[in-house]
Protein backbone atom coordinates (compact mmCIF):
# COMPACT_ATOMS: atom_id res chain seq x y z
CA UNK A 1 0.00 0.00 0.00
CA UNK A 2 1.41 3.39 -0.94
CA UNK A 3 0.40 6.96 -0.27
CA UNK A 4 -0.14 9.98 -2.50
CA UNK A 5 0.15 13.74 -2.09
CA UNK A 6 -2.12 15.35 0.47
CA UNK A 7 -5.21 16.76 -1.31
CA UNK A 8 -5.53 19.63 1.16
CA UNK A 9 -2.33 21.20 -0.11
CA UNK A 10 -0.97 23.21 2.77
CA UNK A 11 -2.24 21.13 5.68
CA UNK A 12 -1.44 23.81 8.27
CA UNK A 13 -3.46 26.39 6.33
CA UNK A 14 -6.40 24.02 5.90
CA UNK A 15 -6.47 23.04 9.57
CA UNK A 16 -6.11 26.71 10.55
CA UNK A 17 -9.15 27.62 8.43
CA UNK A 18 -11.19 24.91 10.14
CA UNK A 19 -10.08 26.01 13.60
CA UNK A 20 -10.75 29.70 12.98
CA UNK A 21 -14.22 28.97 11.59
CA UNK A 22 -15.19 26.89 14.62
CA UNK A 23 -13.91 29.39 17.17
CA UNK A 24 -15.49 32.36 15.44
CA UNK A 25 -18.84 30.87 14.44
CA UNK A 26 -19.51 28.82 17.57
CA UNK A 27 -17.74 30.85 20.25
CA UNK A 28 -17.45 34.33 18.70
CA UNK A 29 -13.74 34.25 19.50
CA UNK A 30 -10.91 35.40 17.26
CA UNK A 31 -7.79 33.28 17.41
CA UNK A 32 -4.23 34.01 16.38
CA UNK A 33 -1.40 31.70 15.50
CA UNK A 34 1.11 31.76 18.35
CA UNK A 35 4.53 33.21 17.53
CA UNK A 36 6.05 31.09 20.32
CA UNK A 37 7.65 27.82 19.25
CA UNK A 38 6.25 24.81 21.16
CA UNK A 39 3.92 27.15 23.04
CA UNK A 40 2.25 24.39 25.05
CA UNK A 41 5.49 23.67 26.89
CA UNK A 42 5.01 26.96 28.77
CA UNK A 43 1.42 26.18 29.80
CA UNK A 44 1.00 25.45 33.48
CA UNK A 45 -1.46 22.84 34.70
CA UNK A 46 -3.26 20.05 32.91
CA UNK A 47 -4.16 19.84 29.25
CA UNK A 48 -7.32 18.37 27.81
CA UNK A 49 -6.74 16.32 24.66
CA UNK A 50 -9.51 15.52 22.24
CA UNK A 51 -9.01 13.33 19.18
CA UNK A 52 -11.30 12.44 16.28
CA UNK A 53 -10.38 9.93 13.58
CA UNK A 54 -11.12 10.43 9.89
CA UNK A 55 -11.50 7.27 7.82
CA UNK A 56 -12.36 6.64 4.19
CA UNK A 57 -11.52 4.21 1.40
CA UNK A 58 -8.68 6.41 0.18
CA UNK A 59 -7.78 8.28 3.33
CA UNK A 60 -7.14 8.01 7.04
CA UNK A 61 -6.25 10.65 9.56
CA UNK A 62 -6.54 12.11 13.02
CA UNK A 63 -7.43 15.53 14.36
CA UNK A 64 -6.02 16.23 17.83
CA UNK A 65 -6.89 19.33 19.84
CA UNK A 66 -5.00 20.13 23.05
CA UNK A 67 -6.19 22.95 25.28
CA UNK A 68 -5.17 24.11 28.77
CA UNK A 69 -7.78 23.34 31.41
CA UNK A 70 -8.37 27.06 32.03
CA UNK A 71 -9.18 27.69 28.36
CA UNK A 72 -11.46 24.63 28.28
CA UNK A 73 -13.33 26.10 31.26
CA UNK A 74 -13.71 29.47 29.47
CA UNK A 75 -14.96 27.82 26.29
CA UNK A 76 -17.44 25.73 28.27
CA UNK A 77 -18.81 28.84 29.94
CA UNK A 78 -19.27 30.52 26.56
CA UNK A 79 -21.00 27.52 25.01
CA UNK A 80 -23.21 26.49 27.90
CA UNK A 81 -23.70 29.82 29.63
CA UNK A 82 -22.49 28.47 32.97
CA UNK A 83 -19.37 26.96 34.51
CA UNK A 84 -19.53 23.30 33.63
CA UNK A 85 -18.54 20.39 35.78
CA UNK A 86 -15.56 18.21 34.80
CA UNK A 87 -17.66 15.97 32.57
CA UNK A 88 -19.24 18.93 30.76
CA UNK A 89 -15.84 20.55 30.20
CA UNK A 90 -14.57 17.30 28.65
CA UNK A 91 -17.69 17.00 26.50
CA UNK A 92 -17.35 20.58 25.21
CA UNK A 93 -13.69 19.94 24.33
CA UNK A 94 -14.71 16.79 22.45
CA UNK A 95 -17.46 18.61 20.57
CA UNK A 96 -15.07 21.39 19.53
CA UNK A 97 -12.67 18.80 18.10
CA UNK A 98 -15.61 17.09 16.37
CA UNK A 99 -16.57 20.36 14.67
CA UNK A 100 -12.98 21.03 13.58
CA UNK A 101 -12.68 17.49 12.21
CA UNK A 102 -15.99 18.01 10.41
CA UNK A 103 -14.62 21.07 8.59
CA UNK A 104 -11.38 19.22 7.68
CA UNK A 105 -13.46 16.29 6.43
CA UNK A 106 -15.60 18.64 4.30
CA UNK A 107 -12.45 19.96 2.59
CA UNK A 108 -11.24 16.41 1.99
CA UNK A 109 -14.63 15.47 0.53
CA UNK A 110 -14.52 18.47 -1.81
CA UNK A 111 -11.12 17.22 -2.99
CA UNK A 112 -12.52 13.80 -3.85
CA UNK A 113 -11.70 11.96 -0.63
CA UNK A 114 -14.96 11.11 1.17
CA UNK A 115 -14.61 9.88 4.74
CA UNK A 116 -16.46 9.43 7.97
CA UNK A 117 -15.66 10.80 11.41
CA UNK A 118 -15.09 8.75 14.52
CA UNK A 119 -16.52 9.61 17.93
CA UNK A 120 -14.40 12.13 19.89
CA UNK A 121 -12.23 10.71 22.67
CA UNK A 122 -11.10 13.04 25.45
CA UNK A 123 -8.30 12.60 27.98
CA UNK A 124 -6.37 14.73 30.45
CA UNK A 125 -2.61 14.93 30.87
CA UNK A 126 0.61 16.39 29.51
CA UNK A 127 1.30 17.49 25.94
CA UNK A 128 1.22 14.68 23.41
CA UNK A 129 2.35 14.55 19.79
CA UNK A 130 1.01 12.53 16.88
CA UNK A 131 3.71 10.39 15.29
CA UNK A 132 4.57 10.89 11.65
CA UNK A 133 4.49 7.46 10.02
CA UNK A 134 5.24 6.50 6.43
CA UNK A 135 4.22 9.13 3.92
CA UNK A 136 1.54 10.68 6.12
CA UNK A 137 1.46 14.45 6.42
CA UNK A 138 1.36 16.07 9.80
CA UNK A 139 0.56 19.63 10.76
CA UNK A 140 1.04 20.96 14.29
CA UNK A 141 0.15 24.58 14.99
CA UNK A 142 -0.10 26.58 18.21
CA UNK A 143 -2.79 29.21 18.75
CA UNK A 144 -4.06 31.69 21.30
CA UNK A 145 -7.39 33.43 21.82
CA UNK A 146 -7.10 37.13 21.07
CA UNK A 147 -7.18 39.16 24.28
CA UNK A 148 -7.29 36.13 26.55
CA UNK A 149 -4.58 34.91 28.91
CA UNK A 150 -5.96 31.39 29.37
CA UNK A 151 -2.98 29.95 27.56
CA UNK A 152 -1.99 28.76 24.11
CA UNK A 153 -3.50 25.66 22.58
CA UNK A 154 -2.44 23.24 19.90
CA UNK A 155 -4.04 21.59 16.88
CA UNK A 156 -2.48 18.60 15.14
CA UNK A 157 -3.85 17.10 11.94
CA UNK A 158 -2.41 13.96 10.41
CA UNK A 159 -3.58 12.85 6.97
CA UNK A 160 -2.57 9.76 5.04
CA UNK A 161 -3.77 9.17 1.50
CA UNK A 162 -4.07 5.51 0.52
CA UNK A 163 -3.70 4.76 -3.16
CA UNK B 1 -50.60 23.11 23.48
CA UNK B 2 -46.95 24.07 23.88
CA UNK B 3 -44.76 22.98 20.97
CA UNK B 4 -42.68 19.90 21.68
CA UNK B 5 -39.11 19.91 20.38
CA UNK B 6 -36.91 16.80 20.45
CA UNK B 7 -33.11 17.17 20.35
CA UNK B 8 -31.29 13.99 19.27
CA UNK B 9 -27.52 14.26 19.60
CA UNK B 10 -24.89 12.12 21.30
CA UNK B 11 -23.11 15.29 22.42
CA UNK B 12 -24.32 16.46 25.79
CA UNK B 13 -22.82 19.85 24.90
CA UNK B 14 -25.15 20.28 21.92
CA UNK B 15 -28.17 19.14 23.93
CA UNK B 16 -27.30 21.64 26.69
CA UNK B 17 -26.71 24.39 24.15
CA UNK B 18 -30.16 23.79 22.64
CA UNK B 19 -31.71 23.71 26.10
CA UNK B 20 -30.17 27.13 26.74
CA UNK B 21 -31.41 28.38 23.35
CA UNK B 22 -35.02 27.33 23.95
CA UNK B 23 -35.31 28.17 27.66
CA UNK B 24 -36.67 31.71 26.97
CA UNK B 25 -39.53 30.23 24.92
CA UNK B 26 -42.75 28.48 25.84
CA UNK B 27 -42.07 24.94 24.66
CA UNK B 28 -41.30 21.46 25.92
CA UNK B 29 -37.83 20.22 25.12
CA UNK B 30 -37.02 16.49 25.05
CA UNK B 31 -33.61 14.89 24.59
CA UNK B 32 -32.19 11.65 23.24
CA UNK B 33 -28.55 10.54 22.94
CA UNK B 34 -28.86 8.39 19.81
CA UNK B 35 -31.29 7.43 17.05
CA UNK B 36 -32.77 4.45 18.84
CA UNK B 37 -33.51 6.42 21.96
CA UNK B 38 -34.85 9.14 19.67
CA UNK B 39 -37.37 6.75 18.09
CA UNK B 40 -38.62 5.80 21.55
CA UNK B 41 -39.14 9.45 22.47
CA UNK B 42 -40.86 10.16 19.13
CA UNK B 43 -43.34 7.33 19.71
CA UNK B 44 -43.97 8.39 23.30
CA UNK B 45 -44.06 12.19 23.02
CA UNK B 46 -45.05 12.82 19.37
CA UNK B 47 -42.93 15.98 19.05
CA UNK B 48 -43.70 18.88 16.69
CA UNK B 49 -40.07 19.21 15.59
CA UNK B 50 -36.91 17.11 15.75
CA UNK B 51 -33.39 18.57 15.70
CA UNK B 52 -31.28 15.64 14.59
CA UNK B 53 -27.56 14.83 14.48
CA UNK B 54 -26.18 12.40 11.90
CA UNK B 55 -23.09 10.76 13.40
CA UNK B 56 -24.18 8.98 16.59
CA UNK B 57 -23.46 5.61 18.22
CA UNK B 58 -26.07 2.83 18.36
CA UNK B 59 -28.19 4.31 15.54
CA UNK B 60 -27.21 7.20 13.25
CA UNK B 61 -29.55 10.00 12.24
CA UNK B 62 -30.30 8.75 8.72
CA UNK B 63 -31.22 5.24 9.92
CA UNK B 64 -33.44 6.77 12.59
CA UNK B 65 -35.09 9.03 10.02
CA UNK B 66 -35.75 6.13 7.61
CA UNK B 67 -37.33 4.04 10.37
CA UNK B 68 -39.41 6.94 11.61
CA UNK B 69 -40.75 7.73 8.12
CA UNK B 70 -42.00 4.13 7.81
CA UNK B 71 -44.68 5.04 10.34
CA UNK B 72 -47.43 7.00 8.51
CA UNK B 73 -48.02 9.05 11.66
CA UNK B 74 -44.51 10.54 11.38
CA UNK B 75 -44.22 10.77 7.58
CA UNK B 76 -44.38 14.57 7.70
CA UNK B 77 -42.93 15.24 11.14
CA UNK B 78 -40.59 18.25 10.62
CA UNK B 79 -36.87 17.54 11.07
CA UNK B 80 -33.92 19.94 11.04
CA UNK B 81 -30.52 18.28 10.72
CA UNK B 82 -27.79 19.73 12.97
CA UNK B 83 -24.54 17.97 12.20
CA UNK B 84 -20.82 18.28 11.48
CA UNK B 85 -21.47 16.05 8.45
CA UNK B 86 -21.66 18.13 5.28
CA UNK B 87 -21.24 15.63 2.44
CA UNK B 88 -23.55 16.16 -0.57
CA UNK B 89 -24.57 12.48 -0.43
CA UNK B 90 -25.90 12.75 3.12
CA UNK B 91 -27.58 16.09 2.41
CA UNK B 92 -29.27 14.53 -0.64
CA UNK B 93 -30.34 11.44 1.31
CA UNK B 94 -31.98 13.39 4.13
CA UNK B 95 -33.62 15.78 1.65
CA UNK B 96 -35.31 12.76 0.04
CA UNK B 97 -36.44 11.75 3.54
CA UNK B 98 -38.26 15.05 3.91
CA UNK B 99 -35.86 17.02 6.11
CA UNK B 100 -36.93 20.68 6.34
CA UNK B 101 -33.52 22.25 6.84
CA UNK B 102 -29.86 21.41 7.25
CA UNK B 103 -27.51 23.21 9.63
CA UNK B 104 -23.82 22.33 9.81
CA UNK B 105 -21.72 22.58 12.96
CA UNK B 106 -20.22 24.99 13.89
CA UNK B 107 -23.47 26.93 13.85
CA UNK B 108 -24.87 30.32 14.74
CA UNK B 109 -27.55 29.87 17.43
CA UNK B 110 -29.67 32.76 16.13
CA UNK B 111 -29.73 31.30 12.62
CA UNK B 112 -30.82 27.94 14.00
CA UNK B 113 -33.53 29.67 16.02
CA UNK B 114 -34.79 31.41 12.86
CA UNK B 115 -35.10 28.06 11.12
CA UNK B 116 -36.94 26.57 14.11
CA UNK B 117 -39.39 29.48 14.23
CA UNK B 118 -40.27 28.81 10.59
CA UNK B 119 -41.48 25.36 11.66
CA UNK B 120 -43.02 25.79 15.11
CA UNK B 121 -44.70 28.73 16.77
CA UNK B 122 -42.41 29.82 19.60
CA UNK B 123 -43.59 32.47 22.05
CA UNK B 124 -41.31 34.07 24.59
CA UNK B 125 -41.97 33.23 28.20
CA UNK B 126 -43.34 36.15 30.22
CA UNK B 127 -40.63 37.89 32.26
CA UNK B 128 -40.59 36.60 35.84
Amino acid sequence: MSTATNPLGDLSAASGRALKEVFFKQLKLQILQSPVKDALSTVEGKLLHSAVSINGEKISGTVLLQVPELLAQRVTEIMLGSKGDAEEIRDVTGELCNMIAGRVKAELHASGFPATLGTPTVSVGQRIALQLRGEAQLSSTDWSVEGDQAGDFNLQVQIRIIS
Amino acid sequence: MNPKILSIDDSKTIRMLLKRLFTPFVCELFEAGDGQEGLEVVNREKPDLIILDYNMPVMDGVTMLRQMRENPEFKRLPVIMLTAEASPEIIGTVARLGVRDYVTKPFDSDQLLDKVIRVVNLERRPEA
